[in-house]
């Protein structure tokens, strides 16, 4: 049986690798919320698709939007953004969007954002190159989201925590990145690529 | 070499063009000012504008857009080195182009997903890339206003689900016989928690209630997948008894398979505990029927007794003062005889009147008031009744006889009871018979008083009566349950001013049920 288990070794170097690639995606969306605004220090972990159900369950209880984009190549998966309704209503604020078509163009903009600024430097750092597809918004309720099947083709799910800060409000929102089995095997042979490069 | 590699680059580009003519797409290349910088031949057919005639103008001065966004969204795309997107879900459309086909009737302009392409990172263009998803967006249209429905439906369905569960007495288990649901009704019925019950085989649960012969039965039917009707005796947890009329019904998924057994339940408990009643008011009216006749009787032997006790006492005298002829006691002999004969007579009427039917005969209905009248003569003549029958010679119906006679007897003898205890001139009883299209009438009458309005809504109850003594408040209760159960007619009351009129509705010829 392969392991698709990252070892602590592989998680740290992978962490290492989201920070520079979140560090590049803060100058864009400030750039694309046209106003000053800082991302904090994004929390990183990298969990299975068990935990990320169990934390699914724990947003249970407010009202979230959620979108999802894949991203294909060497390196494929999926990655899920969300965000909550209070969040998501400052950002209508910031953006003086008018209508709810708006904001969900507006949240699908932020997915996209941050999935290709991570992906993209994420593959770059592994010598290799992904596309995009279009970002979508997945309307089902936080109940169904625990029974969406979709879930388990994925095994190992880097999550990360981030907050858009600005002088007076502030948008929280996580973002899921979801890779398949093959892509792990893969991931873990570029980590540890770089690994003997570091040691 | 260096030739050979123009000729590939030239080649490579024009199929390129190529391409980017004919692609089922619209490719617009702009700047981050906007500036039309390449607007392909898809574009141009559709929005009926020539490349030429939009070139190095701003996409915002020919369409009405969101510059802002669409600005922001090209920034992002060269900034980042990867492409931006508008997708028709939330933003429905960039360029604005009519569509005139009837399988999209929900939009009136091409609905679009578009990609942002960054292609040159040093002149700052991208490329917009529009994708018809016109087809799609109606299709998510439609299924939206089609999953509202089924939403609508589902909710409707729970609502009567939930109406079933509370109102309905039902029990479901698999092929296997495990209990697999029982509504809410069944449960606080039968006191159960849900939990004691599900999961528990069918048959284990209800061994102490169903016989051998039914279980059979059931299991017979199940076998063969038909419905059974069956009652059934139970005990609650809490040992009540409970009877229930049972329908046993396959059940078949939604595609035809079947997945088991249901079983709707219906109390009759009361209707059981009345039906047992009803056959004690039976017994206890039947014993008052017996009573009646013999006070009926009575009456009918007292004159002829007495007759033989004139015959007697004038023989004792004549024998006394020696006057006796042979002739004489001939002829007294006789009268004694004749009078025993009519005593004896009268009986065998009495006990031939009041045996039940077996079969349904024919019924001269004039005839039958003749006899009812000649059972209760006597009674009506010391009450100085009189009585007077309207009923053509030719009415005849197909019914038990002995029991309307008995009913009428019943009828008549109120009237009768009810002149007792009144003190009324021209006391009188009346009978008519009409003709109907689907029935016979007979209306009987008195004026003996009326009866008052809350009395009249009791008369057929049970043990309801209004006499002082005597009454055992069972024969109009008997003489409803005669003429609607037995005859298969019915019977009304009514009163006004001093009389009371008893209407009987009765069929022409009663068909008898099959059991």
């Amino acid at each position: 049986m392969l392991n698709y288990e990252l070892s602590e070794d592989e998680k740290d170097v992978l962490q290492e690798l989201m920070n520079v690639a979140y560090g590049n995606a803060t100058a864009v969306v400030a750039d694309m919320l046209d106003a000053f605004a800082s991302l904090s220090i994004p929390k990183i972990r990298v969990i299975t698709t068990t935990e990320l159900l169990s934390t699914f369950a724990q947003l249970k209880s407010e009202s979230y939007f959620f979108a999802t984009q894949s991203f294909s190549g060497e390196f494929s998966g999926e990655s899920a953004f969300f965000i909550n309704q209070d969040s998501a209503n400052n950002l209508a604020k910031h953006l003086e969007l008018e209508n709810e078509e708006d904001l969900d163009d507006a949240i699908l903009e932020l997915t996209n954002v941050l999935t290709s600024s991570l992906t993209t430097k994420l593959s770059q750092e592994m010598d290799t190159e992904v596309s995009f597809s279009l970002p979508s918004l997945l309307k089902v309720s936080n109940t169904t989201i625990q029974e969406t099947v979709t879930f388990k083709q994925y095994s190992q799910v880097i999550v990360i925590d981030t907050d858009l800060n600005f002088q007076d409000q502030k948008i929280h929102g996580k973002i899921f990145i979801l890779t398949k089995d093959e892509s792990i095997q893969w991931l873990k042979t570029k980590l540890n690529s770089i690994l003997e490069l570091l040691i | 070499m260096a030739q050979n590699k123009t000729q590939q680059h030239i080649r490579t580009l024009d199929i390129d063009h190529k391409i980017v003519a004919n692609i089922d797409n619209g490719i617009i290349v702009l700047d981050e000012s906007l500036l039309i910088y390449h607007y392909n031949k898809w574009l141009e057919h559709h929005s009926g504008i020539k490349e030429i005639e939009i070139l190095n103008k701003k996409l915002d001065e020919i369409f009405t857009i969101n510059a802002k966004t669409l600005k922001r969204k090209i920034k992002t795309a060269l900034r980042l080195q990867t492409p931006t997107f508008y997708t028709a879900s939330s933003s429905k459309y960039l360029i604005p182009i009519k569509i005139n086909q009837i399988k999209n009737a929900n939009f009136e302009y091409m609905q679009q997903d578009i990609s942002i392409i960054p292609v040159d990172e040093e002149q700052g263009l991208v490329a917009l890339i529009l994708t018809d998803q016109t087809i799609m967006a109606n299709t998510n249209t439609l299924l939206e206003t089609k999953i509202q429905t089924i939403k609508e439906l589902n909710s409707d369905l729970l609502k009567e689900r939930d109406t079933i569960d509370k109102k309905v007495l039902v029990l479901k288990f698999d092929p296997s016989f495990h209990i697999v649901d029982i509504s809410q009704a069944l449960l606080e019925l039968m006191q159960y928690e849900k939990e004691e019950l599900l999961g528990k085989n069918f048959f284990y649960q209800e061994k102490y209630h169903i016989s051998t012969e039914l279980q059979m039965q059931l299991v017979q039917a199940m076998k063969e997948l038909r419905v059974l009707e069956f009652e059934e005796n139970t005990i609650s947890a809490h040992g009540h008894k409970v009877c229930f009329k049972s329908t046993l019904v396959p059940e078949y998924s939604a595609k035809g398979k079947h997945i088991g057994f249901i079983i709707f339940r219906e109390n009759i408990t009361d209707a059981k505990h009345l039906a047992q009643n009803q056959e004690k008011i039976l017994a206890s009216s039947r014993s008052a029927a017996m009573g009646e006749m013999v006070a009926m009787i009575a009456h009918q032997w007292r004159q002829p007794l007495s007759l033989i006790n004139t015959i007697m006492a004038t023989l004792k005298i004549k024998k006394e003062l020696d006057t006796l002829e042979e002739n004489s006691i001939d002829q007294a002999f006789e009268k004694i005889q004749n009078t025993t004969t009519y005593l004896s007579d009268t009986i065998d009427d009495f006990r031939d009147y009041f045996k039940p039917n077996k079969l349904c005969t024919d019924v001269n209905l004039l005839s039958l008031f003749d006899s009812s009248i000649f059972f209760l003569k006597d009674e009506m003549n010391q009450c100085d009744i009189r009585y007077n029958i309207e009923i053509e010679n030719s009415i005849t119906i197909k019914t038990y006889k002995n029991e309307l006679l008995q009913s009428i007897i019943n009828i008549i003898k109120n009237s009768i009871d009810a002149f007792n205890e009144q003190d009324i001139e021209e006391k009188e009883i009346s009978v008519k018979a009409e003709r109907k299209k689907s029935h016979i009438s007979i209306i009987l009458k008195d004026n003996a008083g009326g009866i008052g309005k809350e009395t009249l809504s009791k008369v057929f109850e049970p043990y309801f009566s209004t006499k002082s003594k005597n009454g055992t408040g069972l024969g109009l209760y008997m003489c409803q349950t005669i003429i609607t159960q037995h005859l298969k007619g019915q019977i009304t009351m009514s009163s006004q001013h001093n009389e009371t009129i008893t209407l009987l509705e009765l069929p022409y010829k009663l068909i008898k049920e099959k059991k």
